[in-house]
C-alpha cells in the first residue's frame, strides 16, 4: 500500500504544481461572482441561479481536471521514459495502475473540496443558510462518480497512446451518459430491432453516472437523499471502478512498453 | 563466485510489423551469468539485443522462452528488483519534482524508513554533486544534471547490483569521467555493475569481464584480456567478432 | 535578396490597411450580427432564440422546483408557463407532468429515482423570485418572445408585489413589440388590479382592442383568446364603473370569439337588468 500511496503522492504534487487547477478555479470563481453580481429586477434575494451556474462550473471543472490529469499519466510516463526506472523498482504494474488511479482521485477530491467550499461561501453569504448535509451528499456523490470516470480514463490511457484521444473519447462518453443515460431505454423502445436490443443492452450494462448528479437537490433546496441509497450508489461506483481498473491492469500487465 | 544475474536459453520474439515476416527474434537462447562483485560490460552493435536483454531482466518485456533471474529470483517477480539499481539511457524525470522529492519518492517505493531516507539522500546528492540544486525543480536541470540525478535514484536503495544502460551517453568528457569514477567506487565497495556501452575504451578501463552479443546471440564472454587476445585492443576484437574489418584511413 | 523583417511587416500592414479600406463598404452587408442592439444578438445571431426558449423553460423548471419532465418524457413537446386571467399559474401539460414518471420501468429507473426530484411542488411565499433571472435572460435573448414579459410581469406584480418592476418590464416588452395585444392586456390588468387605476387600464385595454382589430384576419383568428380577455375585462371594468351599457357592448363583442358565449349571455342578462333598473320611472297619472 505504501508504494501505491507514494505513486499517488507524485500525481497530487503534479496537480498542485500545474496551472490547470488554478485556471479552472479562478474561471469558476470569476464567472460565479460575475453572475452573482447581476441585479435582476432590483431583487437581491435571488440565489438559485447563482447556485445552478456555480455547480455547473464545478461539474465541468472537476470533469476537466479528472479526465485531463488522468489521461496524461501513463502516456507521460512512457513519453518521458520515467516508466522504466519506476518499473525497474520492486513495484508491480498493478500497483502503478492503482497508484495513478488513487493519485488522480485524491487530487480531484482536494480540488472538489476547494470548489465546494467556495460554493458554500458564495451561496451562504447570499441566503445565510449552510445546509452542510446536502452539500456533503452532492460533493460525495460527485467524487464517487469521478472515481468511475478516472478508472475509465486510466483504462483508455492504456489503449490510446495520445492523451488527447483518451480525453476526447472520455468526455464524449461521460457527457453522453450524463445526458441520456437514464433515458436510453425510452430511446431504445422507439428504435427498430436490432438497435432496440443493442441500446437496451447498453442501458443495463453501462455505468449510470447520472445517478450521482445531486445538483438539483442543492439548487432547489430539497430534502436529503436517503443515506442507504447513497451507500448503495457508492457500492455501485466501487464495483464499476474495480471493473475498469481490472481491465486496465489486464491491458497494462502484458503491454510492451518499449515500442 | 555466485551468479547474481543469470539467463538461461533466453529467447525473445516480437511480432514484426514488416510484411510477410510473422515474428522477429531479438534473442536466440542467450546464456549469461554475472557474478557478485564484478563490473560486467555488455557490448554489441545497435540492434544486437543488449537493450532487449536488459528489458527482460528488468521485467519490461516478457521472455518468449527460457529463464532470467536476479539473485536467484525470477525477474517476473517485482521483489527480484528489490536489490537492484537501474539507470536508463536518457530519461527525463518528473520535471515538476525537485531532486530531493524524486529521491524521496523512489525511497518510498523501496520501502526505506524515514531515517534511512534522510541519511541517504544528502549522501547521494553529494556523490553526484547536486547538493546545490536539490530543492530546484528538475525541469531547470541541464542534461548532465538529469543524468546525475538518474544515477542518484539508481543508488537510493544502496543496491547490490547496478544495471546501467549507456550511462555516459550524451555526457560531456567531465560527466563521463565522473560516471567512471562512481562505477569504480561502487566496484571498490563490492557492488556488482552490469552495463551496456558503445564506448569501448571506457569498458576496457572499468570492466572485469565483458560479453559481446550480435544478432541476438552471445558471441563471446570473458575477461577484457581474454576477449582482446589476438587483437590490438578491445575495439579491434569487437569489430572482428561482429564481422567488420576496420579500414585504414586513406 | 534579403528582405528586412521590419520592411516586410510594414508592407503587410500597408496591404492589410488597403484591403480593409476597399472591403469595408462591401463587408457592411455580410453580417447583421454586429448591428444587433445587445451582446447576445452579436454573439449568437438568430441562434439566441433557441437559448431564449431554453431559459424560458428553465423558469418553468425552477417554478416546479426541479420536478420536471425531460424532453424524452415530454415526447419532444415544448413546455411553457402561462398565466391566466383567474390568477392561477401553471403549465398547459401540468396534468401530464403530475404523473410523468409513471411506474418504474426497471430496477435502474427505480433506483435512479432516489437521486431525482420526485415530488411536485411549486415555488411560493416569495421564492417565486427565483424564476426571474431566467425570464430576464430569455427577454434579452429574444425580445420578441412576448410570453416572457407577460409571465414575468405576472409574477412580479401578483406574487412579489413589485408593481413598478412589473410595469417597467411590460413597457420594455411593448417597446420591443409595439402592437402586441397580449402585453397591452397584461399592462391593463396591472393598472386595474395592482395599481387600481381604472382609467389607465381602460385606455390600455381599448388600445389593445384597436391594435387587435388592425391585425390581419388570420392573426386575429389565432389571437382571438386575447381579444376575448380584453373584451371581457373591459366589460367587467365598465360594470364596476357603473357603465352597464358599455359593459354589455363589450360582452357582446367577446361573444363573437368566446368558446362559451352562453356564459357571457348570462352576464349580459344580469347587466341588462341592472341597466333596466336604472331607467327612471316616469310618474303616471295619479288620478
Amino acid at each position: 500500500m505504501n508504494k501505491i500511496i507514494a505513486l499517488a503522492g507524485v500525481v497530487i504534487k503534479e496537480l498542485y504544481r500545474r496551472k490547470d487547477f488554478y485556471v479552472l478555479f479562478v474561471l469558476t470563481a470569476l464567472l460565479t461572482v460575475a453572475a452573482g453580481a447581476v441585479n435582476f429586477f432590483h431583487d437581491d434575494k435571488i440565489v438559485r441561479y447563482v447556485k445552478d451556474i456555480c455547480l455547473l462550473l464545478i461539474w465541468v471543472s472537476a470533469l476537466v481536471i479528472a479526465i485531463v490529469t488522468t489521461a496524461r499519466q501513463i502516456p507521460a510516463e512512457r513519453e518521458a521514459r520515467t516508466i522504466f526506472p519506476l518499473l525497474a523498482k520492486p513495484v508491480s504494474r498493478g500497483q502503478v495502475i492503482a497508484g495513478k488511479f488513487l493519485g488522480c482521485w485524491l487530487a480531484t477530491g482536494v480540488a472538489l473540496l476547494v470548489f465546494y467550499f467556495f460554493f458554500a461561501v458564495i451561496t451562504g453569504s447570499r441566503e445565510h443558510l449552510w445546509p452542510w448535509a446536502v452539500y456533503f451528499q452532492a460533493a460525495w456523490m460527485q467524487w464517487v462518480m469521478l472515481a468511475i470516470v478516472i478508472a475509465m480514463v486510466v483504462l483508455g490511457s492504456i489503449y490510446f497512446a495520445a492523451p488527447s484521444s483518451t480525453s476526447t473519447i472520455s468526455f464524449i462518453v461521460v457527457v453522453g451518459i450524463l445526458g441520456i443515460g437514464s433515458h436510453l431505454k425510452v430511446i431504445a423502445l422507439q428504435q427498430p430491432e436490432p438497435m432496440q436490443f443493442i441500446l437496451t443492452a447498453i442501458y443495463f450494462l453501462m455505468p449510470h453516472l447520472e445517478w450521482f448528479d445531486l445538483r438539483d437537490f442543492v439548487v432547489y433546496d430539497q430534502s436529503l437523499v436517503s443515506w442507504s441509497a447513497l451507500a448503495l450508489a457508492t457500492g455501485y461506483a466501487a464495483v464499476w471502478t474495480g471493473i475498469f481498473l481490472m481491465l486496465a491492469w489486464l491491458g497494462f500487465r502484458r503491454k510492451n512498453l518499449t515500442t | 563466485m555466485s551468479a547474481i544475474l543469470k539467463t538461461e536459453k533466453l529467447r525473445v520474439e516480437f511480432k514484426s510489423t514488416e510484411f510477410r515476416q510473422a515474428v522477429k527474434v531479438a534473442l536466440h537462447g542467450l546464456d549469461l551469468e554475472v557474478n557478485a562483485g564484478e563490473v560486467f560490460g555488455f557490448l554489441g552493435p545497435n540492434g544486437a539485443g543488449k537493450t532487449t536483454t536488459m528489458n527482460v531482466l528488468l521485467g519490461f518485456v516478457p521472455a518468449t522462452s527460457g529463464t532470467a533471474s536476479l539473485f536467484g529470483i525470477d525477474v517476473r517477480q517485482p521483489i527480484a528488483r528489490q536489490r537492484i539499481g537501474y539507470l536508463p539511457e536518457l530519461t527525463y524525470y518528473y520535471k515538476f519534482l525537485t531532486a530531493d522529492e524524486l529521491l524521496r519518492f523512489y525511497a518510498k517505493i523501496f520501502g526505506l524508513t524515514r531515517a534511512e531516507t534522510d541519511r541517504r539522500i544528502p549522501e547521494l546528492l553529494k556523490l553526484v554533486e547536486l547538493e546545490h540544486a536539490a530543492k530546484r525543480p528538475i525541469k531547470s536541470y541541464s542534461k548532465g544534471m538529469q543524468q546525475r540525478v538518474g544515477l542518484a535514484q539508481a543508488l537510493i536503495n544502496n543496491p547490490d547490483l547496478l544495471v546501467l544502460d549507456e550511462p555516459t551517453s550524451g555526457l560531456d568528457p567531465l560527466g563521463r569521467m565522473k560516471v567512471r569514477e562512481i562505477i569504480q567506487r561502487l566496484k571498490n565497495e563490492g557492488k556488482t555493475v552490469f552495463f551496456s556501452s558503445h564506448e569501448l575504451g571506457e569498458v576496457e578501463t572499468v570492466c572485469d569481464r565483458v560479453a559481446i552479443v550480435h544478432q541476438g546471440e552471445l558471441k563471446t564472454v570473458g575477461s577484457v584480456a581474454d576477449v582482446s587476445a589476438g587483437s590490438v585492443n578491445l575495439e579491434q576484437a569487437f569489430l572482428k567478432i561482429v564481422g567488420v574489418q576496420s579500414q585504414p584511413l586513406p | 535578396m534579403k528582405a528586412s523583417p521590419l520592411l516586410l511587416l510594414t508592407a503587410l500592414l500597408a496591404l492589410a490597411f488597403t484591403l480593409a479600406s476597399s472591403l469595408v463598404t462591401q463587408a457592411d452587408g455580410w453580417s447583421r450580427r454586429d448591428k444587433s442592439d445587445n451582446i447576445f444578438g452579436m454573439m449568437f445571431g438568430d441562434g439566441r432564440k433557441l437559448f431564449a426558449n431554453q431559459f424560458f423553460t428553465m423558469a418553468d423548471v425552477y417554478f416546479h422546483s426541479g420536478y420536471y419532465p425531460s424532453i424524452y418524457d415530454r415526447g419532444g413537446k415544448d413546455s411553457e408557463i402561462v398565466e391566466t386571467s383567474h390568477g392561477h399559474t401553471d403549465t398547459p401539460d401540468d396534468e401530464i407532468k403530475e404523473d410523468f414518471f409513471g411506474k418504474p420501468k426497471d430496477w435502474v429507473d427505480a433506483f435512479g429515482r432516489h437521486f431525482r426530484i420526485v415530488s411536485h411542488t411549486h415555488l411560493d411565499r416569495g421564492t417565486e423570485r427565483e424564476i426571474l433571472p431566467w425570464l430576464r435572460l430569455a427577454a434579452d435573448l429574444d425580445p420578441q418572445k412576448t410570453e416572457t414579459y407577460t409571465v414575468g410581469a405576472f409574477f412580479l406584480s401578483e406574487h412579489l408585489h413589485q408593481t413598478n418592476e412589473a410595469e417597467a418590464f411590460l413597457r420594455e416588452g411593448l417597446r420591443n413589440n409595439p402592437d402586441n395585444c397580449e402585453i397591452l392586456f397584461a399592462l391593463g390588468r396591472l393598472y386595474n388590479e395592482s395599481a387600481h387605476d381604472i382609467t389607465r387600464a381602460r385606455n390600455v385595454w381599448e388600445l389593445g382592442v384597436r391594435k387587435f382589430l388592425l391585425l390581419p384576419s388570420a392573426d386575429q383568428k389565432e389571437n382571438k383568446i386575447v381579444f376575448d380577455e380584453l373584451a371581457v375585462n373591459l366589460a367587467r371594468l365598465e360594470d364596476k364603473a357603473g357603465n352597464y351599457g358599455q359593459a354589455i357592448n363589450w360582452f357582446h363583442a367577446a361573444q363573437r370569439v368566446s368558446p362559451d358565449p352562453g356564459a357571457l349571455q348570462q352576464q349580459i342578462d344580469v347587466l341588462q337588468k341592472k341597466l333596466d333598473a336604472l331607467v327612471p320611472v316616469v310618474p303616471g297619472k295619479l288620478y
